[in-house]
C-alpha cells in the first residue's frame, strides 16, 4: 500500500472515530478533535474542567471505539502509587514455597483514565511519572514495559476547587496537551438533556485497534514540514521564555519559565496529525498557530505579577503568538509580506 | 527528484511578479528625486538656458530608469516566491515545503504524495495578480515637483545676480540714530520696576487693634461693639498665626505622599496576594509535602516586597535561611509572621495610618509621653508582631503600668493600659484595669482575639475544614467583636 493510500485511510479513521465518539458527546467538537490528535500523535491528554462537563464520559467513549484495553484510576488523597503500579506479593505454589508474585496493576492498560488526577497526592501522581515518559514502570528494581499503545488520559479539576493538589511541573510538561473543557451552549444543553434522559441506548462501534493507531504514528511523523514553518514553531516556543533577548513585551513581564523543548515537540507533531487528518500531506503555518494553546498554555509558568494580575495563559499564547507572526511580517521587505 | 514544471513555472511567475512590482515602485521613487533635482535646475535655467530644459528632462528620465533598474536587478528567492505563491492562493504552504523537501536526501515516501496533491492545485489555478501594488510614500508628493517644475519653465527665468554684492551696510547717521532708538530701547527694558508699598500684616493688624481697642469708641459696623459683652471683645484678633496656620495648611496640601490615597484598590493589595500565594502553597499539605522551590519563591518575593519599605524582609530572609538548612517549619514560621507584618502594614494603611507625617511621626514622642501618664488609644498599639501577646512571652522588665483615672471612672469598666517596650523587637505589654486589674491576667483582650481570629484564618485557609463550618467559626469572631 501506498503512503499516499495510507494517508487517505488515516483520514478514514479519524474521522470515523471521532463519528463514533460523536454519537455519544454533544458539543465539544474541538475537545475531541485535540484528544485524537494527542493520541495518535502519541502523547498523553489532561482534560480540564468543572464537575459534570463530561470529561470522563469522552474518554470511556474513546476507548469503546477502540480496540484496546482500557483501565479507570478514580484518584484519591488516600491513593497509593502501589496502588497504580501494582506491587509484589506473596503466593504459595503448588509445592509449598513461597515466592514473590508481581500482581499488575491498572496502569497495565493501552488506554488509562486517570480520573481528577489532582485529588491524590504528589506521591502519587508522580507514579505516573515513568510510565508516561518511557512507557515502563519499575517495581521491585525491575522494569516492566507498558502494553504499546500508551495512552494516559487525566482529567482534573480546577486547582482553585477544595482538595486539590496541583501537579508538579516535571509531570505537566508529560502531557502532550492540557485541554480546557468549556461549559456548553444552549442548544448544546438541550441535546444532552435529550440524548441522556431518554431510553434509547447508543452502541459505540470498534473502528481502530492498536497496531494501526501504532502504524498511523509511525506515518505522521513522515509528514514533511518547511523550514520557515518549523522555524515559526520555535519561535514561539522561544518567545515564552522573557530571557529571550527577543521576547515580546507580555512574556517578559508575566513569565517565569517558559515553554520546555517537549512543548515544541508537541507543537509540531501535532500539527502533522492536525495537516494529515485535513487531508494535507504537509505541515502549515495555521497548524502551529491552532495548536498553540493546547500545547503550552500547561507549560508556561507565571510569575508573581502574572499571578496577580490574573493573566489566563491562553490569551498570553495568543498574544505571544501575534507578537511572533507579526516580527516575521516586520522583517519582510514589502512585497515579500 | 527536481521540482515539477508547473511548480517551477508558478514560482517563476510569482518572482516576475515581485520584481515588476518592486521596479515601479523604485521608478516612482526615482522619478520624485528626479522631477525635484529637475525642479531645482529650472530655477537656475537663466544661465544655462535651452541646455537647462533637456537637463531637468534628463534628470526625470534618469531617476525613474535607476529605480526600474534597482527593482529588476534585485534577485527574488524561490523559497520567498513559492511563500508568496502559497499566500496568494491559499494553498497551506504546500508550495514552499515541496521546493524545500523535493531535493532532499532525506525525503519521506509522503513528500511524493505532497508533490502529487501540490501539482494537481498548481495545475488547476487560474493565472492572475498575486502581487499587490505598493505605493511609495513619494507618489502622493510626486506632483510637487512636476507642477514646480512646469511653473518655473513657463514663468521668465529667475533674475540672478550679476557682478559686485549691493551694500547692504548702513550710513553713519542711520547707524547713530538706530543706536540711540536702540539704546533707549533698553533703558526702558532694564529699568527695574517701581516696587509697590506692599503693607504688611502687622501693619494692618495695628491700625485694626487701634479701632478694636477696649477704649476706643465704637463706630457702627465694628466687630467689638458686636462682642462687647463677651470676653472676646477684649480679645485682639492674632492675625499672624492665622497666616502661619493657613501657610502650614497650604503647605501640607503640597506635600502630596500625606494626603490619604483614596483611588487605590485595597482589595489586590501585596498582603493580599502575598497571602493567596501562600495558601496555594500550603493549603491542605504538612510541612514536609510543601515543595521547597515554591516556598523559597515566595520568600524571596516577600523578601524582595520588604526591601521597597515593608518590615517584615528580616523575617523573609530568616526563613529564607531556614529553608536552606533543611527546616520547613522554620522557614513556614518565618513566612507566617511576615504575613503578619504585611497585614498589619496593610491594615494601617487601609485605616490611613501609613500615611506618613502626622501621626507616624509623632508615634516615637507620645510613646516618651507614656510614662508621664498620657493615656494612649487602641488605635495607637501596634498589633503586628506577636511577640508579648500571649503569656509568657513579654520580655519587658519594667513594672506593669497602673490603670489611668479615666478607666477607673467606673468600678464596672474593664480597661486595658499598656506600655510599648524597646528591644529588637518592639513590643506592647499590656495590664488590664478596672474589676479584672486584680486578676493575673496580663493580657489585652482585643489583641488577643485579634490574634486568635489571625489564626482562624490561617487554619481555614491552610487546614481541610468542611467548608460548612467556615461561615459558623467566623460568625463565632463576629459575635465576640459585637460584644
Amino acid at each position: 500500500m501506498g503512503q499516499e493510500e495510507r494517508a487517505r485511510e488515516f483520514v478514514g479513521a479519524f474521522q470515523a472515530l471521532r463519528a463514533e465518539v460523536e454519537k455519544v458527546i454533544v458539543g465539544h467538537g474541538e475537545i475531541i478533535t485535540h484528544v485524537l490528535t494527542g493520541m495518535f500523535a502519541g502523547g498523553h491528554i489532561l482534560l480540564e474542567g468543572v464537575p459534570g462537563l463530561g470529561k470522563t464520559l469522552l474518554i470511556k467513549t474513546l476507548a469503546e471505539g477502540l480496540e484496546l484495553s482500557f483501565s479507570r484510576i478514580q484518584f484519591t488523597p488516600d491513593l497509593m502509587p502501589a496502588d497504580i503500579v501494582g506491587t509484589n506479593i506473596i503466593v504459595e505454589d503448588a509445592d509449598g514455597r513461597k515466592h514473590f508474585q508481581f500482581q499488575h496493576g491498572p496502569i497495565f492498560a493501552h488506554i488509562l483514565l486517570a480520573d481528577e488526577i489532582n485529588r491524590a497526592t504528589p506521591k502519587t501522581q508522580s507514579a505516573l511519572l515513568e510510565g508516561m515518559q518511557e512507557g515502563a514502570v519499575t517495581v521491585g528494581g525491575a522494569s516492566r514495559p507498558l502494553p504499546a499503545p500508551f495512552f494516559v488520559l487525566a482529567t482534573q479539576n480546577p486547582i482553585e476547587m477544595e482538595g486539590t493538589y496541583p501537579l508538579p511541573e516535571a509531570q505537566l510538561d508529560r502531557f502532550f496537551f492540557k485541554l480546557r473543557v468549556r461549559y456548553p451552549a444552549l442548544e448544546e444543553l438541550n441535546a444532552i438533556i435529550d440524548r441522556t434522559t431518554q431510553a434509547r441506548q447508543v452502541a459505540v462501534n470498534r473502528v481502530l485497534s492498536g497496531p494501526t493507531v501504532l502504524g498511523f504514528r509511525e506515518l505522521i511523523r513522515e509528514v514533511p514540514i518547511a523550514s520557515h514553518v518549523r522555524d515559526f514553531a520555535s519561535a514561539i516556543v522561544m518567545a515564552t521564555h522573557p530571557q529571550w533577548d527577543q521576547a515580546p513585551e507580555v512574556a517578559r513581564r508575566f513569565v517565569r519559565y517558559g515553554a520546555s523543548p517537549r512543548g515544541a515537540q508537541a507543537l509540531v507533531l501535532g500539527a502533522k496529525v492536525r495537516a494529515l487528518a485535513e487531508g494535507r500531506y504537509n505541515v502549515s503555518v495555521d497548524d502551529i498557530k491552532a495548536l498553540a494553546a493546547p500545547a503550552l498554555r500547561h507549560r508556561i509558568i507565571l510569575n508573581f505579577e502574572g499571578e496577580a494580575e490574573g493573566v489566563d495563559t491562553d490569551t498570553l499564547v495568543g498574544q505571544i503568538v501575534e507578537s511572533v507572526e507579526a516580527a516575521a511580517v516586520e522583517r519582510k521587505e514589502v512585497f515579500l509580506r | 527528484m527536481t521540482h515539477p514544471l508547473p511548480i517551477e513555472t508558478l514560482v517563476r511567475r510569482v518572482a516576475r511578479q515581485v520584481r515588476l512590482r518592486r521596479a515601479e515602485h523604485a521608478g516612482v521613487r526615482g522619478a520624485f528625486w528626479g522631477a525635484a533635482a529637475a525642479a531645482l535646475l529650472l530655477v537656475f535655467r537663466s544661465p544655462l538656458g535651452a541646455v537647462a530644459l533637456a537637463l531637468a528632462a534628463g534628470l526625470v528620465a534618469a531617476g525613474v530608469l535607476a529605480g526600474v533598474a534597482w527593482g529588476l536587478a534585485r534577485r527574488v528567492g524561490a523559497r520567498d516566491a513559492a511563500r508568496v505563491a502559497d499566500r496568494a492562493f491559499a494553498l497551506d504552504d504546500r508550495v514552499a515545503t515541496v521546493l524545500e523537501w523535493a531535493e532532499r536526501p532525506d525525503r519521506t515516501p509522503l513528500v511524493d504524495a505532497l508533490v502529487a496533491d501540490t501539482l494537481a492545485r498548481v495545475e488547476a489555478l487560474e493565472p492572475r495578480r498575486m502581487v499587490e501594488r505598493v505605493s511609495p510614500r513619494e507618489a502622493r508628493w510626486l506632483p510637487v515637483p512636476v507642477l514646480a517644475g512646469l511653473v518655473l519653465l513657463l514663468a521668465p527665468p529667475v533674475p540672478m545676480p550679476a557682478g559686485g554684492l549691493p551694500d547692504f551696510l548702513p550710513s553713519r547717521g542711520d547707524e547713530e540714530r538706530e543706536e540711540r532708538s536702540a539704546s533707549t530701547l533698553l533703558e526702558e527694558r532694564t529699568r527695574p520696576l517701581a516696587k509697590e508699598p506692599l503693607k504688611r500684616a502687622m501693619l494692618e493688624e495695628r491700625d485694626f487693634a487701634q479701632r478694636a481697642g477696649a477704649s476706643g469708641a465704637a463706630s457702627a459696623g465694628d466687630l467689638a461693639a458686636i462682642f462687647k459683652d463677651t470676653s472676646l471683645s477684649g480679645q485682639r484678633p492674632d492675625f499672624n498665626s492665622f497666616l502661619k496656620k493657613g501657610d502650614e495648611r497650604l503647605k501640607l496640601l503640597e506635600n502630596v505622599d500625606r494626603l490619604p490615597d483614596l483611588q487605590s484598590d485595597f482589595t489586590s493589595t501585596t498582603y493580599k496576594m502575598v497571602f493567596r500565594k501562600s495558601k496555594a502553597l500550603s493549603s491542605g499539605l504538612r510541612p514536609d509535602q510543601i515543595s521547597p522551590q515554591k516556598l523559597r519563591e515566595l520568600l524571596d518575593e516577600m523578601e524582595r516586597l520588604g526591601r521597597k519599605g515593608g518590615t517584615w524582609g528580616g523575617d523573609a530572609a530568616e526563613g529564607m535561611e531556614a529553608l536552606e538548612g533543611g527546616e520547613t517549619d522554620k522557614a513556614l514560621q518565618a513566612m507566617q509572621k511576615a504575613l503578619d507584618k504585611m497585614r498589619a502594614m496593610d491594615e494601617a494603611q487601609r485605616s490611613g495610618k501609613g500615611l506618613r507625617g502626622g501621626r507616624e511621626r509623632d508615634r516615637g514622642a507620645r510613646g516618651r509621653d507614656r510614662g508621664r501618664g498620657e493615656g494612649v488609644g487602641p488605635e495607637d498599639q501596634d498589633f503586628g508582631d506577636t511577640d508579648g501577646l500571649l503569656p509568657g512571652t513579654g520580655r519587658s522588665p519594667l513594672a506593669k503600668g497602673e490603670a489611668t483615672a479615666r478607666l477607673r471612672a467606673r468600678p464596672y469598666d474593664v480597661g486595658v493600659e499598656g506600655e510599648s517596650r524597646r528591644g529588637r523587637k518592639d513590643g506592647y505589654d499590656t495590664n488590664l484595669t478596672g474589676r479584672g486589674g486584680t486578676m493575673g491576667s496580663r493580657l489585652q483582650y482585643l489583641g488577643v482575639v485579634g490574634q486568635y481570629r489571625k489564626q482562624m484564618e490561617d487554619a481555614i485557609a491552610r487546614e481541610q475544614i468542611p467548608r460548612e463550618y467556615h461561615d459558623q467559626i467566623k460568625e463565632y469572631f463576629q459575635a465576640l467583636d459585637e460584644r
